[in-house]
């Protein structure tokens, strides 16, 4: 089960990658319409969100530490969260449609929340392929530790 | 009111982020961030009572699942998280307390981002269900195991709550009162045709800005001829399709033709597939400036081109009358800049039609004008205006009149200069926007009562009806086809409240009618009389229209921005 939990991060971070990919298509779409970011839009609501269910079922069936737990789940906030600044940097716009510095201002939060969501998924995998070595005696029962009961 | 709504969205997505943070540091034994963090969110939710009483203020639409629904999560959230929070000796012990407060401003958050309108229980029990979940896996993911009789009760009310919410939600809404079959309105007789006209659909290459362009157009020009005529006249508009493998159809847009005219495939005439045709008649009997456009797959076809321009003139125009379709077409603005000298003196109208699926800007500079007609109608008692701009919803016509001044006149679309008879250097960015609903002499309203009341509130929401789940745009939590049917008799006075709680704009467009406008956001109309067929809805606005039933039969009524209203935002209004 660890080892599905390193394969499901590992894709993880792979769907982050194309991601970006995408993000970079529909920015240099010609001419650019609202079909430009499709591929990141179904990456970003429905790839991502279901490898993140993934990870967070392949860290808890693993019985990885609730820290790790708690930092495979941040990543589904912070997609909630993307989705949003989207919407609402989409709605700020003037009377004709146009962007204002507002807008856009937000819009640069989009891309900020990216970045976080990344060294996330970065985090957990490294969490996970460490979880995944065979450890020495002291250092699995600090883990054991960890995981106990406050 | 828009950014009302922009605003309380980020205070909830705030306080939720700071209890969920909150627990977060809790877990890790990070005092100091923990109470940060929760006293942050302790604060954004005291804020968001605020905004959400001022929504209250503005239209119980806009606050009603906040209320019903956030609103109890929320005290749950306060009443959990403060009181631990005060007596904790081990910050770890209140990581749960404040994690569900977390889940339950999350919970409270999508509520009104996936199906806020109408609040609904089924919306309630399935967030409390998921909120008791993720508490309870927390809960046993940081070990504190809570005792037999709290956990056995939250399963137990987690899967009532699950089990009820996923009846109510799937339970089958109350079925479309009208089915569409497939037995069309029949075409009343209009006499013998004195303008005959011949589009044929097609697609086409052509030129824009120096750009060769793949388009659909109608007799391989877009846009499509300019159809012409003067009261009185029948036309007679046939429509073949070369190649436009999704079929096409001509909507009147503006224009009240007999329902079998209108040209909605499916529920007027079955789409015309290539190598097929389809013969539109009608009389002249409306003056003013419309436009025709396919409405088979609507969205895409007149984005690529198949629209023109359908004029009616009382008698043969006199002086200058210049018709400004403007669109853009893969990505390039149309029509192309046009400059032609006219005389000091002569009288000019600009017929300033938008048709793309959103809201333009048209800045008239170097000379006073009058807004003549708007959507085909004249106005009553127009003043003269300068240096004001005029924001033409998607579908929306205004017509301008003046009297040539000696110097050059230019017309100004989102500052880019596309008529004018001369050189001029204006910034027209600055102006303020005419206000349609204060200009002119006003009359009264012809009607004191009102048969038929319809609200139309607008949103987004999961739309779980269809094949896939979609992120729809809605009216009255539907999308279509599962939009209920708006039943009228023929003679009935109708009236129309429409809500915009969603962040975007929605150009409303009611086919066969026009719609007299009675007041905006509460305010009534005090200018001339506007009948209008489409109408920009903002965030956050509230209109009251109204119209008599008047045309028999069974009519789009839909959202102008055409991937709104093909993501759902359409619905039918018939006749019993």
């Amino acid at each position: 089960m660890r080892k599905a939990l390193v394969v499901v991060t590992t894709v993880s971070l792979f769907a982050y990658v194309l991601q970006f990919v995408f993000a970079a298509v529909g920015a240099f779409t010609k001419p650019a319409d609202d079909g430009a970011f499709a591929l990141h839009s179904i990456t970003g609501m429905a790839v991502i969100p279901a490898l993140t269910l993934l990870t967070v079922l392949f860290a808890v069936l693993a019985k990885a530490p609730g820290r790790l737990v708690g930092l495979a789940l941040l990543p589904l906030g912070l997609v909630v969260l993307q989705a949003l600044i989207a919407m609402l940097a989409n709605s700020l716009t003037d009377a004709s449609g146009g962007s204002t510095p507002f807008g856009l201002t937000v819009a640069g939060l989009h891309a900020l929340n990216g970045i976080i969501a990344v060294h996330v998924v970065v985090a957990v995998h490294q969490g996970a392929r460490k979880l995944a070595q065979p450890a020495p005696v002291a250092a699995t029962r600090v883990a054991v530790r960890e995981g106990e009961p406050a | 009111m828009g950014s009302l709504i922009a605003a309380d969205l980020v205070i909830a997505v705030l306080a939720a982020a700071g209890w969920l943070g909150g627990g977060a540091a809790a877990a890790a034994r990070r005092r100091p961030l923990a109470l940060a963090l929760a006293g942050f969110a302790l604060l954004a939710t005291v804020g968001r009572a605020v905004t959400v009483t001022a929504l209250a203020r503005a239209g119980w639409w806009f606050a009603a699942e906040k209320v019903l629904i956030a609103g109890p999560l929320a005290l749950a959230a306060v009443a959990v998280a403060v009181p631990r929070l005060l007596r904790a000796g081990d910050i770890r012990s209140v990581a749960v307390p404040l994690l569900f407060a977390g889940y339950a401003g999350s919970g409270a958050l999508l509520v009104t981002v996936l199906h806020g309108y109408p609040a609904s229980a089924g919306a309630g029990l399935l967030t409390v269900a998921g909120v008791l979940a993720a508490t309870a896996v927390s809960w046993r993911v940081l070990g504190a195991r809570p005792s037999g009789t709290v956990s056995r009760t939250a399963v137990a009310v987690a899967v009532g709550a699950l089990v009820t919410g996923t009846g109510l939600a799937v339970a089958p809404a109350a079925a479309p009162a009208v089915t569409h079959d497939h037995r069309y309105e029949a075409a009343p007789e209009v006499g013998e045709p004195t303008r005959r006209f011949t589009l044929t659909a097609g697609t086409a290459t052509v030129r824009v800005s120096g750009r060769d362009v793949e388009a659909w157009a109608f007799n391989g020009q877009v846009p499509g001829p300019e159809l012409t005529a003067t009261v009185g006249d029948v036309l007679e508009v046939t429509l073949r399709n070369r190649d436009i493998g999704r079929g096409v159809t001509l909507h009147w847009h503006g224009y009240d033709v007999p329902n079998s005219q209108d040209g909605v495939p499916d529920v007027t005439q079955d789409a015309v597939l290539p190598g097929q045709e389809f013969v539109y008649r009608f009389r002249a009997d409306q003056v003013g400036t419309y436009w025709y456009h396919t409405h088979s797959v609507s969205d895409v076809g007149v984005r690529k081109g198949l629209y023109g321009v359908l004029v009616v003139r009382p008698a043969p125009a006199t002086g200058v009358d210049v018709t400004v379709p403007v669109h853009t077409l893969a990505g390039l603005p149309l029509p192309a800049p046009r400059t032609e000298p006219v005389g000091a003196g002569t009288p000019v109208r600009l017929r300033l039609i938008n048709t793309d699926s959103t809201t333009h800007r048209y800045a008239l500079a170097g000379t006073p004008f009058r807004v003549a007609a708007i959507d085909g109608s004249d106005l009553r008692g127009p003043t003269p205006l300068a240096d004001t701009a005029v924001l033409i919803p998607a579908g929306g016509r205004y017509d301008l009149v003046f009297t040539a001044p000696a110097t050059p006149v230019a017309l100004f679309v989102d500052g880019r200069a596309v008529y004018s008879t001369g050189p001029v250097s204006a910034e027209t960015g600055a102006w303020p926007v005419l206000d349609p609903l204060t200009y002119g002499v006003a009359a009264p309203v012809p009607w004191s009562r009102f048969d038929k009341e319809f609200p139309l509130v607008l949103d987004r929401g999961l739309d779980l009806h269809g094949l896939l789940p979609r992120y729809a745009h809605t009216v009255n939590g539907a999308a279509d086809p599962d939009i209920p049917t708006q039943v009228v008799r023929r003679g009935d006075v109708v009236r129309f409240t429409i809500v915009n709680r969603s962040l975007v704009v929605h150009p409303w467009h009611l086919h066969g009618h026009h719609v007299l406008v009675l007041s905006r956001n509460g305010k009534p109309a005090t200018g001339s009389p506007l009948w209008l067929d489409s109408f920009d809805v903002r965030p956050g606005d509230v209109w009251e229209v109204a119209f008599r039933a008047d045309n028999p039969g069974t009519w789009a009524n839909h959202c102008h921005n055409l991937p709104h209203a093909d993501a759902g935002m359409m619905l039918h209004l018939t006749y019993s």
